[in-house]
């Protein structure tokens, strides 16, 4: 198997000197998916940010397979283009119609005619199952609904590996069913993925691989079923306090 | 008035035959009180001359007028010009021109005839010479014993070391010249005909008049000083040359118009004089008894009234200051005034309205054209605003540090560029030294040293901008190169000591585009918008310097839209000024309104963008630029509101629009109330559509889930 992207000892510090990132390393291989789980402020989602810089890493390398791209030399809105993301908040943009959200990247970084673009956008839309919405606005969808439209988003531009950052954080639970169903698919189908995630549930049928993060550094990393079988004291005391709450 | 007629005739009735009754003295009395309104008393004495022959002539020295006239009469005069006798009398030809100046008197007539009065003798030399077919039109002394005279079929002769010589031009016949010193003169005549000399009348170059007088005879010029000069033709226009940033006195001719003549250029008058009181002030007289001042820097002219019949024809005036002075005229006609001539009450005929409708029938038609005036200032005063809001306002938010630019390049190109940086800028300011030098300040005074680097030379010196320029750029560039030679590879934040405190020394986080768009903000947002347009207009003549090379530009253009650019908005200064001042100090403004907006948007936006590969221009003008355009539409609407409101302040330079119609209205029928009322209406009208219209944009652009905006 390929390696599509690596992280080595990745550090972040934050203006105002919070060490949120301190020494993070490891891989992602074609077709895999890796969940992140991990309590709040444990530096997750600043890890996702800075693979693909929309925060910039203090220290360390982020390689896309094989490529560093975190030097200031790298031409960052090409490597951001292969590598899809997925916000908690999905940040659709507002003032676009579904279709035109998701073709506003084929058109301006893919530089594709705008019928080309809209063929693309319908075939994303069609396996997230919002063909149907494609002439709405965002502000007219359900929570899930949107998320499903940024996944779309991310889809179109036919990214090499996707990030999602807590995909299912901001949506009522009659609706977080949809959205994992959609990421799952996405796994069936071999897309390597990223995903930042409280789901544990989630993370273990879908996920290959899970690494719980801590206070900055990765405290266990290994197949899924270390979410059964944790081995270190602090995942366990994670989890409990996690099913304790459900 | 009309409906109370038409019910009458329908039924009349007691009541109503009581009314018109009423109405009818009402009218009376106002027609009365009109009579009495009406009722000025000249400004001017008649001053007994004892003689009835014509006089042609007059001039004042510091103690001493002169008068010349028919039959070589030459009186003077040692009191101010009360009373007059006769001098030697040494001619007998009409001395129909003079001149002073230097000290000396002179006198000519047209056959050649010229006598002077140098300052230390009692005396009038003859200085007469033969000038055969020719005849002579215009003198004027360079020095004190030496006189240029102008005349027919271009003719010009220099007096010098007591001798005549001959600098004719070919051309058409000359009617008068004009010196302002020893070197600087302006000679004119038939057909338009203006001729320069810049070396003491020994040769003379055509200069362009303008297309509107190219076929007028010009009988009388005015070099009045290093900014101004003024002529006339004999049909009644006058023609103004002014000091244009780097143009001298000469050489551009305008027409000046007139408001109380509508508009026009001419004054329906037989002008035969014109004398200039000060830079905006002149005098003018003609025959059939008329002599008037300009008021509102020649805007507007007024016609005196005259203590003798309206026969006498006024040939000539002097100012001996700025209220006092005497003309002369027809029939050995002497008359005197303190107060430059004016009339007892304000100069206009008072126009007397007794019923509103009256007043709103004269008054309407410069309403509107004020309302035209005001929304195009409007109009492309908020295309300028928005223009400079949107670049300001993206300068102002652009995340990019000098940190980001320095360490893409390597150490060596960034210490390189760094020197390079400091050896310009301190070039720069090295070459402002001396001008600062000479400026001559001290301590504090140093403040005001921007104004003086840009012109240093005052009204008859340049506007020197690149030295701004200079200034702004070298100490931009020391400071840059400064930093960028002490880079050492790591661009980070430091905390340092001063005064005992700790300071977060942070020089690589600078934005250079934010603190560019900072200074301009800054400045147009601290300083009034009415002393900007004071500045824009007569400061920084930006007509002359943007307006009219636009408008030459456009010259030949016959398209609608490049016509109305032309003649309407860049040929006419006071409107490109206002259009400056408005748009550049709404660009501050909104600028800020549009950041605000800017700032409003979620940081997610901007990653969501990003994360799909667009770079931050694009991100900018696709995502977050449309939505916050959207957000600030009900600010805007309040800047623009402003904008509308603000232009007003367009009539302190003269631009016509609405509020200063309302003031041109008012002084001329003293109606207070209604004309400022009305005026008040006008501009709520306008106003208040502008907001109707955004009102109407922000529901047509409203989208579901962005912002609050009271129900969707």
């Amino acid at each position: 198997m390929k390696n599509v992207l690596s992280i080595v000892d990745m550090h972040k510090t934050y203006p105002g000197g919070v060490h949120a990132v301190r020494g993070v390393s490891f891989d992602v291989m074609e077709g895999e998916s890796v969940a992140i789980i991990g309590s709040s402020g444990s530096g997750k989602s600043t890890v996702l940010r800075c693979i693909n810089r929309l925060i910039e890493p203090t220290k360390g390398e982020v390689r896309l397979r094989g490529e560093m791209i975190n030097t200031p030399n790298a031409d960052i809105n090409d490597v951001r283009s292969r590598i899809g993301m997925v916000f908690q908040s999905f940040e659709l943009f507002a003032h676009l119609r579904v279709i035109d959200n998701i073709t506003l990247g084929l058109r301006h970084v893919r530089k594709m005619s705008r019928k080309h673009a809209e063929r693309e956008a319908l075939q994303v839309l069609e396996k997230v199952d919002m063909l149907d919405r494609k002439d709405a606005f965002p502000g007219n969808l359900s929570g899930g609904q949107k998320q499903r439209v940024a996944i779309a988003r991310a889809l179109a531009m036919k990214p090499e590996v996707m990030l999602f950052d807590e995909p299912t954080s901001a949506l009522d639970p009659e609706l977080i069913g949809s959205v994992l169903k959609t990421i799952r698919g996405l796994a069936d189908e071999g897309m390597t993925m990223v995903v930042v995630t409280h789901e544990i549930s989630f993370a273990r049928e879908v996920a290959d691989r899970v690494i719980y993060m801590d206070r900055g550094v990765v405290a266990e990393s290994g197949p899924s079923s270390i979410i059964d079988s944790p081995q270190t004291e602090r995942l366990k005391k994670f989890l409990s306090s996690i099913s304790e709450e459900d | 008035m009309s409906e109370t007629t038409i019910s009458l005739r329908d039924a009349p009735s007691k009541g109503r035959i009581y009314g018109y009754f009423v109405l009818a003295s009402f009218s009376f009395l106002l027609v009365s009180t009109t009579a009495v309104a009406q009722e000025y008393r000249s400004g001017w004495d008649v001053v007994e001359s004892g003689t009835n022959n014509d006089l042609f002539s007059v001039e004042a020295t510091e103690d001493e007028i002169w008068a010349f006239g028919e039959d070589g009469v030459v009186l003077g005069s040692q009191d101010g010009g009360l009373s007059w006798s006769h001098a030697n009398v040494i001619t007998s030809s009409d001395l129909s021109m003079s001149d002073s100046g230097f000290g000396s008197i002179l006198a000519a007539s047209t056959d050649g005839t010229v006598i002077i009065k140098l300052e230390s003798t009692s005396q009038w030399a003859d200085i007469s010479f033969e000038i055969g077919e020719e005849s002579i039109s215009g003198v004027s002394l360079i020095r004190n014993n030496s006189v240029i005279a102008v005349g027919s079929n271009g003719s010009i002769w220099k007096y010098e070391s007591e001798t005549w010589s001959d600098y004719s031009v070919s051309g058409v016949d000359l009617l008068d010249v004009s010196f302002l010193d020893s070197e600087r003169g302006i000679a004119v005549g038939e057909e338009g005909a203006i001729l320069f000399s810049d070396d003491g009348g020994v040769t003379w170059d055509y200069r362009d008049s303008p297309s509107e007088a190219s076929s007028s005879r010009i009988i009388d010029i005015e070099f009045y000083s290093d900014i101004r000069a003024y002529a006339i033709t004999d049909n009644g226009e006058v023609l103004k040359s002014s000091r244009e940033i780097s143009t001298q006195v000469g050489f551009l001719w305008n027409m000046q118009y007139f408001e109380s003549e509508g508009g026009s250029s001419n004054l329906g008058a037989n002008l035969t004089s014109i004398e200039v009181a000060t830079t905006n002030k002149f005098l003018l007289s003609g025959s059939g008894g008329y002599l008037s001042m300009s008021k509102d820097g020649g805007n507007i002219v007024t016609k005196q009234l005259i203590p003798v019949d309206n026969l006498t024809s006024f040939n000539d005036i002097v100012m001996i200051d700025g209220f006092n002075g005497i003309t002369v005229g027809s029939g050995g006609t002497i008359l005197i005034t303190e107060r430059s001539g004016e009339d007892e009450q304000v100069g206009f005929e008072v126009r007397d309205f007794s019923e509103f409708g009256g007043f709103v029938d004269y008054s309407k038609g410069m309403l509107i054209d004020g309302l035209f005036a005001t929304i195009n200032i409007v109009l492309f005063g908020i295309f300028l605003g928005f223009f400079l809001g949107i670049t300001l306002s993206m300068m102002k938010t652009s995340p990019l540090t000098l940190k980001e630019i320095a360490e893409k390049r390597s150490l060596n190109l960034v210490r390189l560029f760094g020197a390079l940086a400091f050896i310009v800028g301190f070039m720069f300011l090295n070459y402002l030294v001396p001008i600062v030098k000479g400026l001559g300040l001290d301590g504090w005074e140093y403040i005001y040293a921007p104004i003086g680097i840009i012109n240093p030379g005052g009204i008859t010196g340049d506007l020197q901008f690149e030295n701004f320029a200079y200034l702004i750029f070298g100490v931009s560039l020391i400071l840059l190169g400064s930093l960028f030679i002490s880079a050492n590879g790591e661009y980070k934040k430091s905390e340092r000591e001063l005064f005992g405190r700790t300071v977060l020394w942070n020089p690589w986080g600078v934005r250079p585009l934010n603190f560019i768009a900072t200074i301009y903000t800054d400045i147009f947002r601290n300083t009034p918008l009415i002393v900007q347009f004071l500045f824009i207009h007569f400061g920084i003549q930006i007509g002359a310097l943007i307006g009219d090379p636009a408008a030459e530009l456009l010259e030949g253009s016959t398209g609608f839209i490049a016509t109305f650019l032309r003649d309407d908005i860049l040929s006419n200064r006071a409107c490109v000024s206002a259009i400056f001042a408005l748009g550049l100090n709404s660009g501050a403004y909104q600028c800020e309104t549009i950041r605000g907006a800017i700032s409003a948007i979620p940081s997610g936006q901007m990653e969501a963008g990003r994360s799909i590969g667009l770079n931050y221009m694009q991100t900018m003008r696709l995502i977050i630029m449309p939505q916050a355009i959207r957000i600030c539409i009900p600010p805007m609407g309040n800047e623009m509101v402003n904008l509308v409101l603000n232009s007003s302040l367009a009539m302190v330079i003269g631009y016509s629009e609405l509020t200063r119609k309302a003031k041109l209205i008012n002084a001329v029928t003293f109606q207070v109330f209604w004309s400022y009322g009305m005026v008040l209406i006008s501009y709520f009208i306008v106003t208040w559509t502008l907001a109707l219209i955004l009102r109407y944009l922000e529901n047509k652009t409203r989208i579901p889930g962005l912002g609050i905006s009271g129900g969707a």
